[in-house]
């Protein structure tokens, strides 16, 4: 029995492995395993090659796992295009389709021998049961519910449902390439059992969401009256959702003419007094800039989405890196600060957008959240999140006595001023990009500027004492300590547990607010820490230098980081803790040796 | 809506900034007309929102009592688009100058005008940039000599009057502060028309501009459309009388679809409410997440 299975499978585009995939794990999750299935595609619009992988465990599931206890190779040239995204290790079972005429003994495997290889005749079992080969995907389902001892009738469910439209012939097909792909598996059982443990009597389903989706979602319950974007991968399912969703709610979704006006669109929004949001990835965050830098002068409140991608430029747009934390934190000319938020996973990106939300709306600022391709496009099991233990901020609207005499910029104690809106009697005000002073009116005074600059950066200070944005695990005083953000926070957990069980004293920071940087809390954190990583999916170590910048980061943590399409995994990060502990315990000695 | 004519004034409009134009500029005469249009229209001020862009004109939201936002170079357009899609309700005025609408803001104009946004554009056409010191604009003449065209300008400069028909605006016009009752005119019949409104107007740059294109040769030279016979209801008569936009200065109404076709804010309007009646709560959201299996 395993309580916990990573599945990876690849084949041409119409073969359907990333719809077998989600089958299965919609099954899972009805069941109530906990899953993550992340999906990668060739660089081709339609057709090329495409893999999933799955992991399934009846715990929690902190990453998309490695190396594959399954390999599904439907076609080995298409397998092998996905290299480290689909690791074969030395305990993996690897399935492929025998009219491939590859041995067993002579997979074109380099360096590692799998342990068993099943050559099946999948394409043969589908032409036989469904007359034809579409039909691959359900054999493969059929014989992974034979393999992982799944039961049948709930991953049939969901195919049924998949091909509802699709007519009885279709679907009867269906059900008997299932089968046989099912009585093929019991008739050849694998040496070793690759059963998912069952669950507890009674584990209740699990939400299905990806983190795209997800922010949609967030957006509306935190009160999204209007969107405004331009179609970009990989955030684009953002604006897709909302298309579909925020009509119901009262709200609008603008598809503008590019990513400028897109923002633009959602300036103007917030101006008119409605919460906004965009959504985009590097190369239009690179033309939002001039929008977000007139959000914070104007001190309008928006929220700017950047599922991170591969850049610089073009870069690789399918695949998930976080290399934009610098421009996050920089794009903007004068003296700016604005906050920068970054979810962790599926169901952090829900928490973490309404978050965001807040705080525009509090601070009256734009704030960007760096989601990335990783978390943005992977499916993940969610348990019910309980909405009621979260608030949703709005703006601070003017009273009326306070409309008497009204000041939009009032410098106040807290540099957070009143804001009104269009249709407000007495609120009439000019919002600018120009500097400004209390009432609205452009000025070039020196004085006026930077008490303004002043008060637009104060009022953010209160977001550095927010200790619930920071996530520590792990003993308070372990000598060796991680850092990491995004979706390599869940790369990092898990290392941080398997590290713990081996003995190993490490503690674990995961920022979600990345910006401005929290002194006190890397500072607390950093007290105990002699050796560390700050784990990252970007060439430089964007957050290691950025932390350098602001904090005194000890000398023995160190970056692990590398450009995106090569995930960091926990078996690295694992790898060099284990030799930071031993480079911990020489010190130790030596410095216990009597000194001559 | 309140619309009861005489229940403002023109000065009721006027806000206490002191322009920073040059005394003579084409733009005191623009600020003006849009005054008396406002008080014309009667909506009051709070419910006026009024966008623009960089340039000198593009402080006029300023001087006005309406809500204004003197926003970013180039982007008025978009940010007008986005008040007006989240409060259709709002009476939102756009302006800037012909660097603003037509250089560096030249790609938003054709989308604003097919969405067909119930917005009223205004551009104030010097045929040179003011701001930056008399730099070439894109409506300068060929040939015309300035700091970045020392030795003559060698390109031809946009048609803003033939681009915007061209578009498919349904209200195109043009003034001149030289006819201060026919610019006030032709800017409230734009704010009136259902639909996105252009109105460019020849608003001379008393400083950097050509002596020739001044209000004095305006007032002698301009022709109204009205007097030549010009059928505004008819897009191509009013695109060949545009032909001549750098040639002869036309006033009046270019063209009024007497059809308008629908406004994207009103569409929206109804989408939401139509599809808001069956509204859940935005607190049950995460439902939909819900695996449909039975298990």
């Amino acid at each position: 029995m395993n309580s916990d299975l990573v599945i990876g499978m690849a084949g041409a585009g119409g073969d359907g492995v990333v719809s077998a995939g989600e089958s299965l794990m919609a099954a899972a999750a009805a069941m109530g395993y906990h899953a993550i299935l992340t999906k990668s595609f060739g660089p081709q619009i339609r057709g090329g090659e495409s893999s999933c992988r799955l992991r399934l465990s009846t715990g929690p599931v902190l990453n998309p796992g490695a190396p594959l206890d399954v390999a599904v190779a439907l076609n080995w040239d298409d397998f092998l295009r996905f290299g480290a995204e689909l690791p074969v290790g030395g305990r993996t079972l690897v399935l492929y389709e025998s009219a491939s005429g590859v041995a067993p003994d002579h997979l074109p495997l380099a360096g590692v021998v799998p342990a068993e290889a099943l050559p099946v005749p999948v394409g043969a079992l589908a032409r036989e049961a469904a007359g034809t080969e579409k039909a691959k995907n359900t054999v493969v389902l059929g014989l992974l519910a034979g393999w992982l001892g799944l039961p049948p009738e709930a991953i049939l469910d969901g195919v049924r449902r998949k091909l509802a439209r699709k007519g009885a012939e279709v679907l009867a097909g269906s059900e008997r390439a299932f089968a046989a792909g099912l009585a093929y598996a019991g008739a050849h059982p694998t040496r070793e059992t690759r059963h998912l443990a069952p669950l507890a009597r009674g584990t209740a389903a699990k939400l299905l969401a990806d983190g795209n989706e997800m922010c949609a979602a967030a957006a509306i319950f935190a009160g999204c009256e209007f969107f405004g974007g331009y179609p970009i991968t990989p955030s684009t399912e953002i604006m897709q959702a909302l298309a579909r969703d925020l009509w119901r709610y009262g709200g609008t979704v603008l598809q503008a003419e590019d990513e400028i006006a897109g923002l633009g669109a959602v300036v103007g929004a917030s101006f008119a007094g409605k919460k906004a949001m965009t959504a985009t990835s590097g190369p239009g965050m690179s033309l939002k800039t001039e929008m977000l830098g007139l959000a914070t002068i104007a001190e309008l409140p928006l929220v700017c989405v950047n599922v991170q991608r591969g850049g610089p430029s073009t870069g690789i747009p399918t695949k998930s890196e976080q290399s934009d934390l610098f421009q996050a934190v920089f794009s903007a000319h004068g003296d700016v600060v604005r906050p920068v938020l970054a979810p962790t996973s599926v169901a952090d990106t829900f928490v973490v957008t309404v978050e965001a939300f807040n705080i525009a709306e509090q601070y009256q600022t734009p704030v960007v959240v760096l989601s990335d391709q990783e978390i943005a496009q992977r499916k993940e099991t969610v348990d019910p999140i309980d909405t009621s233990r979260l608030t949703v901020v709005e703006r601070l609207r003017p009273t009326a006595g306070e409309l008497e005499d009204y000041a939009r910029f009032r410098l106040t104690d807290d540099g957070i001023s009143p804001i009104s809106h269009p249709g407000m009697p007495g609120g009439n005000y000019l919002a600018a990009g120009i500097e400004h002073n209390e009432q609205g009116a452009p000025t070039a005074s020196g004085e006026m500027h930077a008490r303004m600059n002043e008060k637009r950066l104060r009022k953010l200070d209160p977001l550095k004492e927010r200790a619930d944005l920071f996530e520590v695990e792990g003993p308070a005083d372990a000598p060796l300590g991680l850092v990491a953000w995004g979706s390599l926070a869940g790369t990092a957990r898990e290392a941080r547990r398997r590290a713990a069980a081996e003995g190993l004293r490490v503690k674990l920071l995961v920022p979600r607010l990345l910006y401005p940087v929290s002194e006190a809390a890397y500072d607390g954190f950093f007290r105990s820490v002699q050796r560390g990583l700050v784990v990252e999916q970007s060439h430089q170590g964007q957050l290691f230098r950025l932390l350098r910048m602001f904090v005194d980061v000890p000398r023995g943590v160190e970056r692990l980081c590398r450009s995106g399409a090569n995930p960091v995994r926990p078996d690295e990060v694992l790898g060099r803790l284990r030799q930071m502990a031993m480079a911990l315990q020489r010190v130790r000695e030596a410095e216990l040796q009597p000194q001559e | 809506m309140s619309t009861s004519p005489a229940a403002f004034k023109a000065t009721a409009f006027r806000s206490e900034l002191k322009p920073i134009w040059c005394p003579g500029c084409g733009d005191f005469g623009v600020v003006q007309a849009i005054y008396r249009a406002l008080a014309a229209i009667g909506r009051p001020p709070h419910e006026i929102a009024f966008v623009s862009g960089i340039g000198c004109s593009s402080r006029i939201p300023g001087y006005t009592t309406a809500y204004g936002f003197n926003t970013v170079h180039g982007r008025a357009l978009p940010i007008a688009q986005g008040i007006k899609l989240a409060s259709p309700e709002l009476l939102v005025l756009v302006a800037g100058g012909d660097g603003d609408g037509f250089s560096i803001g030249g790609g938003h104009v054709p989308h604003a005008v097919r969405r067909n946004v119930d917005l009223t554009y205004i551009v104030m056409d010097n045929q040179i940039y003011g701001l930056t010191k008399g730099q070439l604009s894109p409506t300068s003449p060929r040939g015309r000599e300035s700091v970045t065209s020392p030795y003559g300008s060698i390109e031809d400069p946009v048609n803003p009057l033939l681009y915007v028909l061209a578009y498919g605006a349904g209200f195109v016009a043009q003034g001149t502060p030289a006819d201060m009752s026919g610019l006030a005119d032709v800017i409230e019949q734009a704010i009136r028309f259902p639909g996105f409104a252009f109105v460019n107007v020849q608003s001379p740059c008393v400083t950097f501009g050509q002596a020739e294109a001044q209000l004095r040769t305006h007032k002698a030279e301009m022709k109204k459309l009205a007097d030549l016979g010009h059928d505004p209801s008819d897009r191509l008569a009013a695109m060949a009388r545009a032909q001549e936009y750098g040639r002869a200065l036309h006033t009046g109404v270019f063209f009024r679809d007497p059809t308008p076709r629908p406004t994207y804010d009103a569409a929206v309007s109804e989408r939401r409410a139509a599809m808001a009646s069956a509204a859940p709560s935005r607190r049950q959201v995460l439902d939909r997440f819900r695996p449909k299996l039975a298990g």
